[in-house]
């Protein structure tokens, strides 16, 4: 009886030994890379399914050896699950990398600014791979910030996947080109940079003409306080005071100057603004 | 006598509970996880008090897409919560696993979030969240992986319509 018992034992035993050897085994990468071929050893046979963060790939395999994944294939970076079904069932945790910089995500603001402001242009770039990884390791950013050829450059380092920067507006007005760039990926944003209000030392009108019923007055040519021409369309208010009340007349600039016609007086004052900036005061007729 | 009937109440309560413990588990993950944020070291632009209660808010909500669409192979909880690079992975994820017959289950244990960056003109921020997740891949009715980790998370959460969406969200080794 003990002879059957021990034979037993021995055939149980020789079975778990054989059923070990036969076990499938998973070798995955420490340093897999996204968009670089990976290699992982198997042995045995059944399925592999790797599971990462924005893709699950599967693949059957006899007889062991290695499963060979395309660079192409492994995307995602992130915390993947390896899992074998076959002969037995085992599974791990592997992390992919990032791979180099490929791709940026540029915020630039405000599109519209007025020229000559300190600190008002943001630029926000967060560094991706080619397949819109997030690049946590520090990278060098260039931002360029130019109008009309003149532009300053700035080199700011990413730190966890975003660099940033604040810029003043240029002194000349027109369409500045705010570039990133990173290893040869560039993207551009144009911030249209506009006159700022007018400039009150310039800011004058006159009476351009009249008669029985109405008195014209028209501005100088408007300008910011650095020469740029302030953009058509802008209000400038006039307001008439006489005897008989209060004209009002909102104009707005065109090619430059704005023009207004008041009722007539032979006694009035002339005043004009345009957003908080006041210009000069006209009288007209009195003695 | 007494004892039998005893032995059969005992093996009725414990019945119970076995069938009350999955279902119990299973209310748990799809209730709310627990998200903590802190703010004090977000660069360059102090974060105000309501987009720290939006943050919260679109965060925690954000996950509970996540552990629902992976659990369920659906895609509509992930449109309301997510946009552009993560909306695109996630959406992959979801397909390849329903392609391949997986299903992933979330036990999602609660994130202590820190704002990390906020853009001056308050329209993206960045979080680097430590999650606890108890995470099962099944493949049909059968778990081929399971763990529990601390996973360290970067998310960047933009502005839209009437949220904050989750634009990028990818886990890093510690």
């Amino acid at each position: 009886m003990r002879k059957v018992i021990y034979i037993g034992i021995v055939i149980a035993l020789c079975w778990f030994a054989e059923d070990c050897a036969r076990a499938a085994e998973l070798h995955v990468p420490q340093n897999a890379v996204a968009g670089q071929p990976l290699s992982i050893g198997t042995s045995g046979s059944g399925t592999l399914y790797l599971i990462g963060p924005g893709q699950v790939i599967k693949r059957d395999f006899k007889s062991g050896g290695t499963v060979e994944i395309k660079g192409e294939e492994l995307r995602s970076a992130g915390r993947w699950i390896a899992a074998i079904r076959g002969d037995s069932n085992l599974s791990q945790v592997f992390w992919v990398k990032p791979g180099k910089p490929g791709k940026l995500n540029f915020l630039a603001r405000p599109s519209r600014v007025p020229v000559a402001r300190p600190n008002v242009i943001s630029g926000v770039t967060f560094v991706f791979d080619q397949y819109q990884n997030l690049i946590l390791d520090p990278t060098p950013v260039n931002f360029n910030l130019s109008v009309g050829g003149a532009g300053s450059t700035k080199t700011v380092t990413s730190h966890d996947g975003v660099a940033w920067i604040n810029s003043a507006s240029a002194p000349k007005a027109g369409a500045a080109q705010f570039v990133a760039s990173v290893d040869g990926t560039t993207v551009t944003r144009v911030v249209q940079q506009v006159a700022a209000d007018p400039c009150e030392r310039s800011f004058r009108m006159h009476v351009a003409g009249h008669d029985a019923n109405r008195l014209i007055v028209e501005t100088d040519p408007i300008r910011d306080c650095s020469g740029n021409p302030v953009p058509d369309g802008t209000i400038v208010t006039f307001i008439q005071t006489d005897k008989s009340g209060k004209s009002t007349v909102d104009a707005r600039i065109k090619k430059g100057t704005a023009r207004a016609e008041l009722p007539a007086s032979d006694n009035a004052t002339i005043t004009m603004a345009a957003g908080v900036v006041l210009g000069n005061e006209l009288h007209v007729g009195g003695k | 006598m007494k004892l039998a009937r005893m032995l059969i109440l005992t093996v009725d309560v414990l019945l119970a509970i076995s069938g009350a413990v999955p279902l119990l588990k299973h209310i748990l993950a799809d209730t709310k996880p627990s998200v903590q944020l802190e703010v004090k070291n977000a660069q360059p632009r102090e974060v105000e008090d309501v987009t720290q209660n939006a943050i919260v808010r679109d965060y925690t909500l954000a996950w509970q897409a996540i552990t629902t669409a992976l659990a369920n192979n659906s895609l509509q909880p992930l449109n309301d919560n997510f946009a552009g690079f993560a909306l695109d992975k996630l959406t992959q994820r979801v397909k390849d696993q329903k392609q391949n017959g997986l299903t992933t289950r979330i036990v999602d244990h609660g994130h202590k979030v820190e704002a990390i960056f906020y853009s001056p003109d308050g329209a993206a921020i960045e979080l680097k969240d430590t999650a606890s997740i108890e995470t099962q891949v099944l493949d049909g009715g059968t778990v081929i992986h399971s763990d529990q980790a601390q996973i360290q998370y970067y998310a960047v959460m933009t502005g839209a319509e009437d949220r904050w969406k989750v634009r990028v969200l990818q886990s890093v080794a510690k």
